[in-house]
């Protein structure tokens, strides 16, 4: 509970089946790798979108089955990238001055901070004592955590970041660990991740990419949403899907074994509240990294207001790097450079599926492969219900296929309102169910900038990831379909399911 | 009264010049085997008075130019050939309707394979060409949409979109240039709508030959099989 440490090594296969799955695994890269790149070329994909897809799809298998380490496959992937002329030098070696990277880096100094002063320990153990008498309880605590900072906290990097420290306390008290991870500890990640994600959708501020889509809708589609309209659609959806995921991720993903829902500490819950008793009150360091992480906050808090007060915008990462600064400054600080536990082999893997997921979005394969699903169906004339339904799936779904909301928020609407115009549907009916998607970028670690930072802790494969996310989605899709034909009929966004345009 | 009636006289020239609608303004460039491309363009004309009616051209040297279809009695030329090209249509009267102008050219060498000094780095792998179209709009009457589709040569297809200018604005939607299949032909089409005068756009995209090279499967299969006989051991049964 004390250290935060991730380390670099492999981890071991636990079973007869994944053993085999990463025997097979290498060699089944290759070959979904050797078809995509030999496949005749597409209509309007260029050989090195085609070469890309075939990069993305070999890493894919390999993260999945694990043959080697992820970031050895990242590195791997960036070669490939490489001679395969997908991308070239320099685009491939700036993805490690991204700013995901840069806030990953930085979130694992204020992290360290928040364990080394023991802040993290104090915090956590209070909520396992305020809400932790059971497992099920101290998840619903963190779901109830995001949804609150969901509104006043727009950049959910920054929102995991924050909330990071106290995710991997809390895992531990529960058994499990970087080296060790149990099914709480998936739960407490994945669910997390689901939140910080898909409860950006409960108001159009969410993230930039919602309001790139309500521009979209205004300009091309003709009609004003509203913030009070976003939030009467898009909170019901958002928040009983996380619901849901409580649930269904302890009950039927991962499952916790009673013996496993109380905290896994000897002594039970009367060591946890002797340990939090015997903590006694706010030391100087931990007051002192309560002003830090609390100037940090602040600036992640009022982002909009940076240029009216400071003449420039003080962007997350730049936020945890004064943080990042005050920790480090000597004397007056609170680590030195060695006891911040920065895990470079995650930057790597990070760096790695980012240059892949970026090159898939350069070349447009992203974009020619969410053309040629809509491509490949003639919706003229069929109910509106099942054209909602696909466009809501493909929009759902797509996120696979690309790591910006905001390149598959342009690629995506605009076809939508073009599309909807076509079949004769107000483009609202499609287009801003479809925008309510935007953020459920769950279902790979490389999806969004907040899996990258949770995959770091090692407490979940990326099948699991690929497993729980999909399952959100799933769920979101059905939610968002019977609320079309309900909800969003009755407030006018939707006509009938059945109706068929003239 | 006499500068009365000429300033009346260049009042109703210039309202005249600025009726001049040009909705349209497409080009396809189909290039064959031996390198060569031949090049029709359709200009849709709404309004437009008689007399001179000069183009924009984004070729630099075209040859054996044609006109295809034109009201009876039109003529065309090609206009200064020092840094752009024009095209001089003489109308003999007045268009009061959509009326479609044809003409097409030929285009010596659209591709080019980019040559490197001895001792120079190369910028392109052997085998690779690069297209590069630019258009200016030189004149005063704006075009509606610019259209310039490229159907490449058989055997070669597109490696990647290397320039496509300019950005897209907010309310357009992308690509600026698109990949496509045109009469059967892989093709690239550039697409820039609102050209007034001064505006630009261009493209570069690079041709490689549509076979890819046997090397990735020889790497890729003898990679494969040396880890399923190195690694073996992972799956083999323990010795009890």
């Amino acid at each position: 509970m004390e250290k935060m440490t991730l380390s670099s090594k492999t981890r071991e296969a636990q079973s007869a089946n994944e053993r085999w799955m990463r025997y097979l695994g290498f060699p089944g890269g290759i070959l979904l790798f050797l078809v995509i790149l030999y496949l005749p070329a597409g209509a309007g994909a260029s050989a090195s979108a085609q070469a890309g897809a075939a990069c993305f799809a070999l890493a894919l298998v390999w993260w999945v089955t694990e043959p080697f380490p992820t970031y050895v496959t990242s590195l791997v992937l960036m070669f490939l990238l490489l001679v395969t002329r997908t991308s070239n030098a320099k685009a491939i070696m700036d993805v490690l001055g991204m700013e995901v990277i840069w806030l990953n880096l930085l979130a694992f100094i204020l992290s360290s901070m928040l364990v080394k002063t023991r802040l993290a320990k104090r915090m956590a153990l209070w909520l396992v004592l305020r809400f932790g008498h059971k497992a099920s309880w101290a998840l619903l605590a963190f779901v109830v955590l995001q949804l609150v900072l969901a509104p006043l906290i727009p950049a959910t990097a920054a929102r995991c970041v924050m909330t990071l420290p106290l995710m991997i306390v809390v895992a531990t008290i529960y058994g499990s660990t970087e080296a060790t991870p149990n099914n709480f500890g998936k739960n407490m990640m994945l669910l997390n991740l689901g939140c910080i994600s898909v409860l950006s959708s409960v108001t159009m501020t969410g993230s930039s990419a919602n309001l790139i889509a309500v521009g979209l809708i205004q300009n091309m589609g003709g009609h004003r949403v509203y913030y009070m309209d976003w939030m009467m659609l898009g909170a019901p959806v958002a928040i009983v899907t996380m619901l849901l995921m409580w649930i269904l991720g302890q009950k039927l993903l991962f499952r916790i074994k009673p013996e496993e829902q109380v905290p896994q500490l000897e002594g039970g819950l009367g060591l946890v509240r002797e340990q939090y008793e015997s903590m006694g009150p706010l030391s100087f360091q931990e007051k002192k990294a309560i002003a830090i992480f609390g100037m940090v906050l602040f600036l992640w808090m009022t982002d909009i207001f940076h240029m009216r007060w400071f003449g420039v915008e003080i962007s997350a990462p730049f936020a945890a790097l004064l943080g990042a600064v005050v920790v480090l400054f000597p004397r007056w600080g609170i680590l030195s450079w060695a006891e911040a536990d920065i895990p470079w082999h995650l930057l790597i893997f990070s760096a790695g599926a980012y240059a892949g997921g970026l090159a898939l979005d350069d070349t447009g394969a992203a974009e020619w492969g969410v053309r040629m699903l809509f491509g490949g169906m003639n919706l003229k004339g069929v109910p509106f219900g099942f054209t909602y339904t696909v466009v809501i799936a493909v929009m759902m779904y797509s996120h696979l296929l690309t790591t910006s909301k905001t390149v598959r928020t342009l690629i995506m609407i605009p076809i939508i309102i073009t599309m909807a115009k076509a079949l004769g549907w107000n483009p609202v009916s499609l287009a801003l169910p479809a925008a309510l998607c935007i953020d459920w970028v769950v279902g790979l670690p490389i999806s969004g900038k907040p899996n990258v930072i949770l995959f770091s802790t090692n407490q979940f494969t990326v099948g699991d990831n690929f497993k729980h996310g999909m399952l959100t989605c799933t769920i979101g899709v059905i939610i968002l379909v019977l609320s079309g034909a309900t909800w969003f009929h009755w407030l006018g966004i939707t006509p009938a399911f059945w109706a068929v345009a003239p | 009264m006499r500068s009365l009636r000429l300033g009346a006289a260049l009042l109703a020239a210039s309202a005249l010049a600025l009726a001049t609608e040009l909705p349209s303004y497409q080009v396809r460039l189909t290039a064959a085997r031996d390198g060569s491309a031949r090049a029709t363009a359709t200009v849709l004309v709404g309004h437009c008075p008689a007399g001179l009616l000069v183009l924009p051209l984004g070729f630099s040297a075209p040859e054996d130019l044609k006109l295809e279809e034109a009201p009876p009695g039109t003529r065309l030329e090609l206009g200064a050939r020092d840094t752009v090209s024009t095209l001089r249509f003489q109308l003999p009267t007045a268009l009061d309707a959509p009326v479609a102008l044809r003409f097409s050219f030929l285009v010596k060498q659209p591709l080019q394979a980019l040559k490197t000094a001895p001792g120079e780095k190369g910028a392109l792998p052997a085998g690779s060409r690069l297209f590069r179209h630019g258009f200016v709009n030189t004149q005063e009457t704006p075009i509606g949409v610019y259209r310039l589709e490229f159907l490449f040569p058989e055997g070669l297809i597109a490696q990647a979109v290397r320039e496509q200018l300019p950005k897209l604005e907010k309310q357009e939607t992308g690509p600026r240039v698109l990949l496509s299949v045109l009469d059967g032909q892989q093709a690239a089409t550039l697409t820039y709508a609102n050209v007034h005068q001064g505006d630009a756009t261009s493209m570069a995209v690079e041709l490689v030959p549509r076979q890819r090279s046997l090397g990735w499967l020889l790497a890729g299969v003898i990679l494969a099989g040396l880890y399923l006989f190195y690694f073996r051991d992972l799956v083999a049964k323990k010795a009890s």
